[in-house]
């Protein structure tokens, strides 16, 4: 039901445009401390420019760019990312998420939690992206058996 | 907050979802909510809530979008007409009071912005005064959902994992189901997982259905 659209016009916009929903998603995700969104919206576009693709262009092509193994990896792999930013603090005797306790030098506590919202927002943005990649596969019939 | 602006996104959006229920072709219905959230984050950026409203954007009016077209373009384009007047007719003054109840509950809340209101004076003070100081993140909405709040956020992500992990559950076909002799014997066996049989731009997209016909 994927597969190349007839009309070129259709084709030619939507092949331009997911690149720079890509940008924009990868934007929103790394910008969440300064301006609206973080990791589940710039999750969000990251999957529309994965989906876009493979609605309107040749199948060979659009799931060579995102294979269906991505979505079950990537989410995976953000949940892990934020699983670990949880843990990993408890390593250094914090609580659980409580990236204040992690010491590293010449990095201060404040720094501390910056980086660790970051290394979230970046693990929401992958699970929300291979959550996504996932249900459209599956509901498209195309599956990792 | 532009009070006339407001007074017409509420028209559309209460337009938008009467004609998405009514309308008898779902790929329509499926454009009309995709309006329908389109013009609610609007209202949500005219209060000044761009984080709500950049999500409202990019999930209601994009990606629920196509996924409902993908379920559409699995299944069936048209939506069934429902002959039970009867139900319709019981379920009328239902929605009528709880509609009631929700509007005498909201005489109740406290105005929008009103500083002495119960969510304004506990720890969201806190969090408002020092969150620069504390993450050095000037977006406190970041900073409560990464940090603050981080378990909540933790809860959602596992959340969506789930869903699409349920979803892989209910959908997916198994191989040995289709071509080891396990399937019923009713159901014509496919040729190739991979391959689509029917034309997905034909006009009636249930043509789809074909292949799981009984012989």
């Amino acid at each position: 039901m994927t597969g190349a659209y007839p009309s070129v016009v259709v084709r030619v916009v939507c092949a331009l445009l997911s690149p720079f929903i890509l940008m924009f998603g990868l934007y929103v995700v790394a910008h969440g401390h300064y301006g609206p969104g973080g990791g589940f919206a710039g999750g969000v576009f990251l999957a529309v420019a994965a989906i876009l693709p493979r609605l309107t262009l040749a199948e060979e092509l659009s799931y060579r760019l995102v294979p269906v193994s991505m979505g079950p990896l990537m989410g995976g792999i953000g949940m892990l990312l934020f699983l670990a930013a949880g843990t990993v603090p408890m390593l250094f005797g914090g609580a659980f998420l409580d990236y204040a306790a992690v010491e590293v030098a010449a990095i201060e506590a404040a720094r501390m939690r910056y980086l660790g919202i970051l290394v979230v927002e970046v693990g929401v943005g992958l699970a929300v992206f291979g959550a996504m990649v996932t249900i459209f596969d599956v509901l498209m019939g195309r599956s990792e058996r | 907050m532009i009070v006339p602006l407001d007074l017409i996104i509420f028209a559309v959006l209460i337009l938008t979802a009467v004609l998405a229920i009514n309308v008898k072709d779902l790929l329509a219905a499926v454009a009309l909510l995709a309006a329908y959230s389109l013009f609610a984050s609007l209202l949500f950026a005219g209060v000044n809530a761009v984080d709500v409203s950049l999500v409202e954007a990019a999930l209601g009016a994009g990606l629920t979008g196509v996924l409902f077209i993908g379920a559409i373009l699995a299944t069936s384009r048209h939506s069934m007409a429902r002959r039970n007047l009867r139900r319709r007719y019981t379920m009328l003054p239902l929605i009528g009071a709880f509609l009631a109840l929700m509007v005498y509950a909201s005489i109740d809340l406290p105005d929008r912005g009103d500083p002495e209101a119960p969510a304004h004076l506990g720890v969201s003070q806190t969090y408002l005064r020092d969150s620069l100081d504390d993450t050095q993140t000037p977006n406190v909405v970041t900073s409560l959902l990464a940090d603050y709040r981080s378990q909540d956020t933790l809860g959602e992500t596992l959340v969506i994992v789930t869903a699409a992990l349920a979803a892989t559950l209910v959908l997916i076909r198994r191989r040995d189901d289709e071509y080891q002799g396990h399937a019923p014997s009713r159901e014509l066996p496919l040729p190739d997982g991979d391959e689509v049989v029917a034309d997905p731009y034909a006009d009636d997209v249930r043509s789809a259905d074909r292949r799981r016909r009984p012989r």
